[in-house]
């Protein structure tokens, strides 16, 4: 419905008859459309219409503007010819008295709405008031002028809309506490939700319009009752009191502007609404239907605990439709590649397939089922790299160290080797294993990366070119030729960034290195000959955290800028950027199929993105600190994830739903890792301790009907005791990293800590 | 010494501060540190406010040259990454090209050479005098600026002292043809702290931009090693032609 300017007014008279429930049909989101055009049902449907509409409010507002300034400097004739011509009647030209608290009758209700409807929050933040006030004026008779502290043009060129008496913020919140606590226990929960991100939001528009006393009253106040997991971010929130301190954090600018999703069941939803939606509440409707989106579901409304399981990120929790992609979750196939039975290794440079003579083993991955999974991604989905001799070779040995795998269990639990960094000083902020577990490589504060041989070989470079020339390139073990004896040594040091390492990885073909660093790049080593070959730059803020994809060519990084890019080692350039989350990425992993990566951040969501898209396709919420650690599963279908907060949280990739809380540590968990074949988790944090989780059982009950799916109701086993297997006491010593050997031998690195 | 030191005002006034934010557990110097950036912070912002309100011809700071100075600083220092809009619609334009198919059997997979930093970072003069190179003087005459594709003049860096190869060159070295003998002491292994960007814009030495153009200028420090003979490149299969022709 395109918005014509003078029509405008002649509609308002139609709007105080329509009632409310026709604009709400469909969550909160279309309370956008319930503008000045509310007669037209069709406005239910969000999207499209707002737009022209809003177009037309910001021009309907600006004349205003135009006819104040006018009037204030006695332009009088100007204001007639003006006022004619737009066609603007009398008494539309009174931009004061935005809707003050005990305004009118029901029609203000509908003004009201219709007045909060533009605020697509992205796109519009053009004051709101305006266009009730014109809105309003016709019918109402004329209301009691709030004396604002922006009067008149300021108003509307205002980039946050005053929503009513800043003074009475406080009558309005406590005006929702005492229905809230009246309301039926099985609603109570739910609708205690909203005390969180309305009493932020609220305490930012007042500091953001320059109200600083109310804004600290109110603060003061109310803080008190928020749940104790905010308690971090409220405490941000004192020391923020003027509009200034606002300006370069990022993370709070897009916190206002995004809207804060919570999910209510639709009996709660419809209690919450009728109230609100009474005179005298007013200004809280509006300001919830700004700042919150509501998903609404149908069914029974949740208990407490189920909802603080799921909350706790700064954007609320994800919606619905958030995770309902199909995402491939399974596991590439593996090529089939012929394991010879006896250990001459010349016999294993054969292609693959040809028959041997001695029947050799099969690979085993691969040639179970010749089917496709239906949930694993296409071989040729995204691009990989072919596997080149060497690798085959390595795909071999794995397979004969597989065989040798111990299987674990709840009664065979895996040895840990534990790897302390002496002398670090509380420098060592980075630790990695190759697969093979031969290297370890540390990431230090003072911006080096130091390499270490775990086996009794040395670390070689090779040879300079004009030695190279040399040597004979037809023999057999050329390949230790090249290798410069006078380099030998336990450990190299590698120089080149210029501040602290924060993330570390090895290339699954042991060639390379990456390194991540607060200078805001990615460095590339060679393993070879133990010098930098590139330096990707396209953070200019700290990278936290960087990862080789399992096949080797790309990697990920992720960041103080909030964003993770996907590299490959032969672009300069980023290939993807997943854009999305409103603080920093602090944990970056690729999926078992190199197909999605996810990303943990400090705005406590856990974002899964498709590689091939840069498509978000999962969030997971639940966390109530920012998250350290990210651990796919070996089958690829679930994921697990460790906070600040001391939890482990299982989640189902698939359905999109948390599945499991480990709850154990007392202290950040920064690592976290699979067994070989799935059956333990293990996790180490800063409270010195490793400790086994029986993976297999927890995700063995899981029932996840279409009830569970459909609404996302989750019931948590309490059963973080019988899954614990074990606790390992380090002294001092901070688990970093985890790792398994191929043996499924767990090896543990920490720096100690006296 | 005497009695028990009294913490100073200012540092107690800090560790109020510190309390106030919620910080409970730190470091003893990271009270140092706090009130050492407070002190340099402050500093600048009132030299700047100083500059302002002489600029504006005002005998006395005010309140705006204070507000003026502490947002050009802000801006300056303290930044902080895009809004979220604007990497949304970053991200939305990279993320529509499609992945890019990977070539077979090239070899280590890295980017064009230009933005690696595999590119040596000196090249040795023939020697025409007699090799006076003896025991304890490494002889590494000529620091070149390693441009890959680089001219026989190529300007050169020079520096004037042999202690750290990166100072600050005082007035704008003309790079046209002078060509300085340095003399890199032995090589130390903190050497290369001094971070490795492979842009024009290095911090640490003072080149004039005019004359360098476009072409990407590789300055490493990663200092030689002992060898004066012919010394080893990075990638083995590069042609090295390319380096030694003069």
């Amino acid at each position: 419905m395109a918005a014509v300017q003078g029509g405008l007014i002649d509609t308002e008279e139609e709007k105080d008859i329509k009632t409310e429930p026709s604009s709400d049909g469909c969550g909160n989101n279309n309370a956008n459309d319930g503008r000045l055009h509310n007669a037209s049902p069709g406005t239910t449907s969000s999207g499209g219409s707002n737009k022209p509409a809003a177009g037309a409010a910001e021009d309907q507002q600006t004349l205003l503007a135009v006819l104040q300034f006018l009037k204030k400097n006695k332009l009088t004739e100007s204001v007639e010819i003006l006022r004619r011509e737009a066609g603007l009647s009398e008494e539309t030209d009174d931009p004061k008295g935005l809707e003050s608290s005990g305004a009118g009758s029901g029609g203000v209700g509908g003004n009201a709405d219709a007045g909060s409807g533009d605020a697509n929050s992205l796109l519009s933040r053009v004051s709101v008031s305006s266009s009730a006030v014109s809105a309003s004026a016709a019918p109402a008779p004329p209301k009691a002028v709030v004396a604002e502290d922006q009067p008149d043009v300021n108003v509307v060129l205002s980039a946050y809309s005053q929503q009513g008496d800043p003074a009475l913020y406080d009558v309005y919140y406590s005006g929702l506490k005492r229905f809230i606590e009246t309301v039926l226990d099985c609603h109570r929960a739910e609708l205690s939700q909203v005390f969180y991100p309305l009493f932020v939001h609220m305490y930012l528009e007042l500091v953001y319009n320059n109200h600083e006393n109310v804004a600290k009253a109110f603060f003061e106040k109310f803080s008190g009752d928020q749940e104790c997991y905010y308690e971090d971010d409220l405490r941000i929130l004192s020391g923020l009191s003027k509009k200034e301190h606002m300006r370069g954090n990022e993370t709070l600018l897009d916190f206002r502007t995004s809207k804060f999703v919570l999910r209510i069941s639709r009996d709660s939803y419809q209690l919450l609404k009728r109230h609100l939606q009474e005179r005298q509440n007013n200004q809280i409707w509006n300001i919830i239907q700004e700042h919150l989106y509501i998903d609404i579901f149908d069914g029974m409304p949740r208990s407490k605990s189920q909802i603080d399981a799921m909350s706790g990120s700064l954007a609320g929790e994800a919606k619905r439709e958030a995770n309902k992609a199909k995402v491939f979750y399974g596991l590439l196939k593996e090529p089939e590649i012929e394991v010879p039975l006896d250990d001459e290794d010349e016999e294993a440079e054969n292609e693959e397939g040809k028959p041997k003579k001695k029947k050799p083993k099969k690979d085993s991955m691969g040639s179970k089922s010749k089917k496709q999974d239906p949930n694993a991604p296409s071989q040729t989905r995204i691009p990989l790299p072919e596997l080149k001799d060497s690798d085959k070779l390595d795909k071999i040995m794995y397979m004969k160290e597989a065989t040798k795998k111990i299987r674990l269990g709840p009664e065979t639990l895996p040895s840990i080797c534990f790897y302390s960094f002496l002398n670090a000083y509380q420098g060592l902020t980075a630790v990695d294993f190759t697969d093979d577990s031969s290297l370890i490589a540390g990431g230090f504060a003072d911006s080096t990366v130091r390499v270490w041989s775990v086996t009794p070989k040395k670390l070689r470079k090779v040879k300079s070119a004009a030695d190279l020339s040399l040597i004979d390139k037809e023999s057999d073990d050329v390949l230790e030729r090249i290798m410069d004896e006078k380099t030998a040594s336990e450990s190299k040091i590698l120089y080149g960034h210029s501040g602290p390492v924060y993330g570390i990885s090895f290339s699954p073909d042991r060639n390379y290195l990456l390194s991540s660093s607060e200078d805001g790049t990615v460095r590339l080593w060679s393993l070879q000959t133990y010098s930098c070959l590139v330096g990707y730059k396209g953070h200019n803020y700290p990278v936290w955290d960087t990862q080789f994809s399992p096949h080797g060519y790309y990697f990920i990084s992720g960041g103080h800028d909030r964003v993770a890019r996907l590299w490959a080692t032969d672009h300069y350039q980023p290939l993807r950027m997943f854009a999305g989350h409103l603080a920093d990425i602090t944990c970056t992993r690729f999926h078992p199929n190199s197909n999605y990566v996810a990303t943990g951040s400090s705005d406590r969501t856990i974002r899964l993105w498709d590689v091939l898209t840069g498509n978000c396709v999962r969030i997971f919420t639940g966390h109530k600190g920012p998250i350290h650690a990210l651990a796919f599963s070996p089958n690829g279908k679930f994921l697990a994830s460790g906070a600040t907060d001391g939890r482990v949280l299982l989640w189902d990739i698939g359905h999109g739903l948390m599945i499991g809380e480990l709850k154990g540590h007392t202290d950040t968990i920064y690592s976290l890792k699979f067994s070989r074949d799935g059956e333990i988790l293990a996790s180490g944090s800063m409270d010195n301790t490793v400790r086994l989780w029986d993976a297999l059982k927890a995700f063995d009950d899981l029932e996840t009907d279409d009830f569970t799916a459909a609404t996302g109701h989750i019931h948590l086993p309490e059963n973080s005791q019988e899954l614990l297997l074990g606790t390992y006491l380090s002294k001092s010593t901070p688990v970093v990293h985890l790792h398994f050997t191929r043996r499924n031998l767990l090896l543990a690195a920490g720096a100690y800590n006296p | 010494m005497s009695a028990p030191k009294t913490v100073p005002k200012d540092a107690q006034v800090m560790i109020q501060i510190l309390k106030d934010m919620g910080i409970t557990e730190y470091e003893p110097r990271v009270i140092n540190q706090m009130l050492e950036f407070t002190y340099r912070y402050v500093t600048t912002i009132i030299e700047d406010a100083k500059i302002y309100a002489t600029h504006a011809k005002k005998s006395t700071v005010d309140a705006d040259d204070i507000k003026l100075a502490i947002q050009c600083r802000m801006d300056q220092s303290f930044t902080s990454p895009p809004p979220r809009d604007f990497l949304l619609e970053v991200a939305r334009q990279k993320n529509q090209t499609p992945l890019p198919l990977i070539k077979p059997y090239t070899g280590p997979r890295l980017p064009p050479d230009r933005y690696c930093l595999t590119a040596p970072n000196y090249r040795l003069k023939s020697v025409q005098k007699k090799v006076s190179s003896s025991a304890g003087r490494i002889s590494v005459p000529r620091l070149s600026v390693g441009a890959v594709s680089s001219r026989p003049s190529t300007p050169t860096l020079g520096t004037p002292s042999v202690q750290s190869v990166g100072s600050k060159v005082g007035a704008p070295v003309s790079l046209t043809g002078q060509r300085f003998t340095v003399q890199i002491p032995p090589p130390q292994t903190a050497t290369s702290k001094t971070a490795v960007p492979s842009t024009p814009a290095v911090p640490n030495v003072l080149i004039n931009p005019s004359l360098i153009g476009s072409k990407n200028i590789l300055i490493t420090a990663n200092m030689v090693s002992q060898n004066s003979a012919a010394e080893s490149l990075k990638r083995k299969h590069e042609d090295e032609d390319d380096y030694d022709a003069l």
